[in-house]
């Protein structure tokens, strides 16, 4: 069994995943097509350090394409991504994660038949920028805290299949965590959660923050957003209209007529916007 | 000072009655000398290792590789023309016979990692067409063309019939062991680790720093590595290789082993293959009656045991337990399975959406 | 100018007979998503219905024609029945790949019955029809030939007009197209899997009567047009029918090509060679589109 034995463990990983030198991303005009769709069109953000960048937009706004074509899932038909000065858009996803990107996916996707500390170990193993683990049990140190951190340390030993949403999105979450990134992207941490586990998944975030990790966040949820970021970038048709503070937004025509005329601080259900897109 | 912790549990009473199976196994050419029925455990014996080899791609790496023949004839063509041009020890030429074939399988793997879903079986079906044809209209001499080898001595010439058979017994049953136990490490090795999450998911594991071409390629050259010794061992036992041993029906009856035993399980291809081989016994006179039944038990398994024996078995023994936990009023929670052991049917999040007609 | 010559009408007749063969791999494919590893098989039962009818019973030929398209349209929808209905909205399992097998299941099953009825002795098929005529200074061209590539492409003509005309035809369309959209349209969907296997079946029987008389007929006659078929498909991209008959006649050439001016036995393995490349050059097959992956 993995038991959390001790409180030191934990924050000896904690010093370990304190982010020693702060990331800065850059897209550059990045766009993405898909024959004649143009999912991605022309987006150019920076995001720094200290931030927390919210993505908000309707379905199909080309966010999600936005993050595969930033984690190298898919290629860039146009521009470049840049991680701390240099160009990582000839990198691999492997390589972009162990440079210090890591990001969770929009459906809840862990590695199934992976036990819960098997998944979280992987991000240690074989995410960590250089494999600097001294040994097993450093790696174990660091898995304990991730696990600590995220709440799942009594689940440890289950497989990851049959988990609930919450626990996987948690799990995909942790695992992320667990490759130490410097650059954080969540696509839709809360979406298909009831309150209460937003309000902990809102916690959590904001516990990763406090690390000194850089967060980009996609969410409908215009609540947990308005509560999470710093700043806020609307899509709509693969293009940024809106950059600014996220009370500026609720605000703004733009967005509140892209979100369908309906109020911006109560966004439309999740897949009933289909006439936005 | 802390203890190290494999990644995955030991089940150690399983490894116990799996060692007390090997011993008996070990034990009966002591006693049981029937030189045709003690030839059929070698074959046996061989094809278990070749199935593990393979099943370790097909079920625990993920990738629908059914090139895997040739690679264990290139190993075993490799081994033979070894023995036959040079004077080096057998051991060494099995060696020689397992890196060939490792190579070839890393061959293989490069454009096999590229594609995906129904096309990687294609691409790899191909590539062993094409290896077999070359053989056998291959008139340079090297291999024999369609006859094979010529007589390649065995690994112990000397031995009377009786001991060398004993000999190929035991070292056949050494290497399938040695197959087992490896690749239970590996499966629960940080290897194993990368290989399972990128076949639950592969943008996942790469995702989370696993390189998808690097460690899948790492997993084909091992399992060529066995298949290829595999092949060697075939050569000697044999003492010849044709290019027989490839095409359609040796693949048919090789797949029936491994999703009868149970695929992506770590002992389904060892009861899969021995069972096979039983069912070919018994109907030994007539082949074309063998070869229907292991047709209609394939088609069988698949649709109703989709998860094969080991897999299905293993899925009871673990309501058993949880119903006896729950009977006793345990509250300790359920035990977590050898990983090795449960098969494929995890891959509830396929890379994309699975697209069986009705849900497409 | 004899080869070019040569070289061009075994192009179509190779390239029509393979048409024959793998357009219903392709239709089963576009359809219910299978790679149908049984159409060899019917092909070998073809092959022994014609050695059956022209040569024991000495019907005449277009009865022979007609009964290896009944048998193997029956063939093809057990086959169906029994591999790929009961997989059918399966969760949990990689339908391709589990069909891919199940279906070599049955022609396992298929090709060990006719061993154990017929026995691997090979039977010599009698042409449809004989005598040949001289095309081109020595160039000869057997009738038999000319009435197989005609039969083919009669036959995927009559499937093309079947599939944009008929009732069904457009049916059997809709469901490759967009299947929940055809079921919201009232289209019978379980009945036209059976039906779809049981078409493109019966077309490989056609083939096989033929092909029996080209070579022969035995057990294990259906593994080389597999094969091909195997080939053509990938070539022309799965599920894409137009790109299955260029394949197929550009499949053709390149094997006639290689037989006239090099040795027979050399077209099967440059074949693959060629296909190997096409598939690491385009990893989807020549027509097909890449589908990434969404998470
Ligand atoms: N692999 C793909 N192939 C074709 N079109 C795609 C693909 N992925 C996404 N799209 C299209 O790109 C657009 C943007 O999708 P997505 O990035 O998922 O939007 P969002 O995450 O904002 O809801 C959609 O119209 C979608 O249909
Ligand atoms: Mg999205």
């Amino acid at each position: 069994m993995v038991r959390v034995e001790t409180p030191a463990a934990a924050l000896r990983g904690a010093d370990r995943f304190r982010v020693a030198q702060a990331a800065t991303l850059e897209l550059r005009g990045v766009a993405k097509n898909f024959g004649g769709l143009r999912a991605v069109d022309g987006v150019s953000l920076t995001i720094e350090a200290d931030e927390v960048l919210g993505i908000a937009g309707p379905n199909g706004a080309g966010k999600t394409t936005l993050f595969d074509v930033v984690t190298g899932l898919t290629k860039a038909s146009e521009g470049d991504v840049v991680l701390d000065g240099s160009s990582i858009a000839g990198d691999s996803v492997h390589r972009r994660c162990q440079r210090g990107m890591a990001r969770t996916f929009q459906q809840p996707t862990v590695a199934a038949s992976l036990t819960v500390y098997e998944n979280v170990a992987l991000g240690c193993s074989f995410g960590q920028p250089r494999r600097h683990w001294a040994g097993v049990d450093d790696l174990k140190e660091f898995a304990e805290f991730v696990l600590e951190l995220t709440g799942l340390a009594d689940k440890a030993e289950l497989v990851a299949g049959p988990l609930t949403v919450f626990d996987k999105k948690r799990l995909m979450l942790a695992s992320a965590i667990a490759t130490g990134p410097r650059v954080l992207l969540l696509d839709e941490p809360f979406g298909g959660l009831n309150p209460d586990e937003i309000d902990e998944t809102l916690r959590l975030i904001r516990r990763v923050r406090e690390f000194g990790v850089a967060i980009v966040c996609i969410e409908h949820v215009m609540r947990a957003l308005v509560q999470l970021a710093t700043r806020v970038a609307v899509m709509h048709h693969g293009a940024v209209f809106f950059e600014g503070a996220p009370q500026e937004m609720m605000q703004d025509e733009r967005v509140i007529s892209v979100y369908l005329g309906r109020s911006a601080a109560k966004p439309p259900a999740r897949g009933g916007d289909g006439g936005a897109a | 000072m802390r203890r190290r912790r494999s990644l995955v549990p030991a089940a150690p009473g399983r490894i116990g009655a799996g060692a007390v199976l090997v011993l008996l196994v070990a034990l009966a050419p002591l006693v049981y000398t029937d030189q045709y029925y003690l030839g059929i455990v070698v074959t046996t014996l061989i094809l278990i290792t070749l199935n593990s080899s393979w099943n370790f791609l097909l079920g625990m790496v993920g990738v629908w590789n059914f090139g895997q023949l040739a690679v264990y004839a290139a190993g075993g063509y490799a081994a033979g023309l070894i023995m036959i041009h040079s004077g080096v020890p057998g051991g060494v030429a099995l060696l020689g016979g397992g890196l060939a074939a490792a190579l070839l399988s890393i061959a293989l793997a490069f454009p096999t990692l590229r594609l995906f879903g129904i096309y990687t079986s294609l691409l790899t079906f191909s590539f062993a067409q094409v290896i077999q044809f070359v053989i056998i209209n291959d008139n340079t001499g090297i291999t024999g063309g369609p006859f094979g080898l010529p007589e390649v001595r065995g690994l112990f010439g000397s031995l009377s019939p009786l001991d060398s058979m004993r000999a190929y017994y035991w070292t056949a049953l050494a290497v399938a062991v040695a197959t087992l136990v490896l690749t239970a490490l590996t499966i629960r090795s940080s290897l194993g680790l990368a290989l399972r999450a990128l076949r639950d998911s592969l943008p996942y594991g790469a995702a989370r720093g696993v390189s998808p071409l690097r460690y899948r390629v790492i997993a084909f050259a091992l399992s060529g590595f066995v298949a290829g010794v595999a092949g060697g061992l075939y050569t000697s036992f044999n003492t010849s290789i044709g290019p027989g041993v490839m095409g359609l029906t040796p693949m048919s009856i090789y797949v029936t082993m491994i999703v009868i035993g149970g695929m992506g399980t770590l002992t389904g291809p060892v009861w899969g293959t021995a069972l096979v081989v039983a069912i070919q016994q018994a109907l030994i006179n007539h082949p074309g009656i063998q070869l229907t039944v292991l047709g209609a038990i394939l088609l069988v398994i698949v649709v109703f045991v989709p998860r094969g024996l080991v897999g299905e078995v293993a899925t009871l023994a673990r309501r058993l337990r949880a119903w006896i936990a729950e009977g006793d009023g345990d509250e300790e929670a359920e035990e977590p399975e050898l990983v090795a052991d449960r098969p494929a049917e995890v891959r509830t999040v396929p890379i994309e959406p699975a697209r069986s007609p009705e849900a497409r | 100018m004899t080869d070019l010559v040569a070289i061009l009408i075994s192009t179509i007749v190779l390239g029509s007979i393979y048409g024959l063969v793998a357009i219903g791999m392709t239709l089963i494919y576009g359809i219910l998503r299978v790679l149908d590893m049984s159409q060899g098989s019917m092909v070998m039962a073809g092959g022994f219905v014609g050695w059956g009818l022209l040569v024991s019973a000495g019907t005449s030929p277009l009865l022979a024609l007609a009964a290896a398209f009944a048998i193997a349209f029956l063939l093809g929808v057990a086959t169906q029945l029994v591999s790929v209905q009961p997989l059918l909205g399966r969760s949990g399992i990689d339908f391709e790949m589990i069909t891919f097998i199940t279906t070599f299941a049955v022609a396992m099953v298929i090709q060990n019955v006719a061993l154990e009825i017929f026995g691997p002795r090979q039977r010599d098929v009698p042409p449809v029809i004989g005598g040949t005529v001289d095309v081109y200074r020595g160039v000869n061209i057997s009738y038999q030939s000319i009435l197989m590539a005609a039969v083919s492409i009669g036959l995927m003509l009559m499937l093309g007009i079947f599939l944009t005309r008929s009732r069904y035809g457009m049916a059997i369309r809709a469901v490759a197209q967009d299947i929940s959209a055809a079921r919201l349209m009232g289209v019978p969907i379980r009945w036209m899997f059976p039906l779809v296997m049981g078409l493109a079946s019966a077309l490989a029987g056609v083939a096989g009567v033929f092909l029996g008389a080209q070579l022969f007929a035995s057990p294990n006659a259906g593994d080389l047009p597999l094969l091909e078929a195997l080939i053509v498909v990938i070539f022309g991209g799965l599920g894409s029918l137009p790109g299955t008959i260029y394949a197929a006649y550009a499949i053709g050439l390149i094997q006639s090509t290689v037989s006239v001016l090099i040795a027979t036995t050399w077209s099967l393995p440059i074949l693959y060679a060629v296909i190997l490349v096409v598939l690491v050059l385009r990893p989807h097959g020549l027509a097909g589109r890449p589908s990434e992956a969404r998470l």
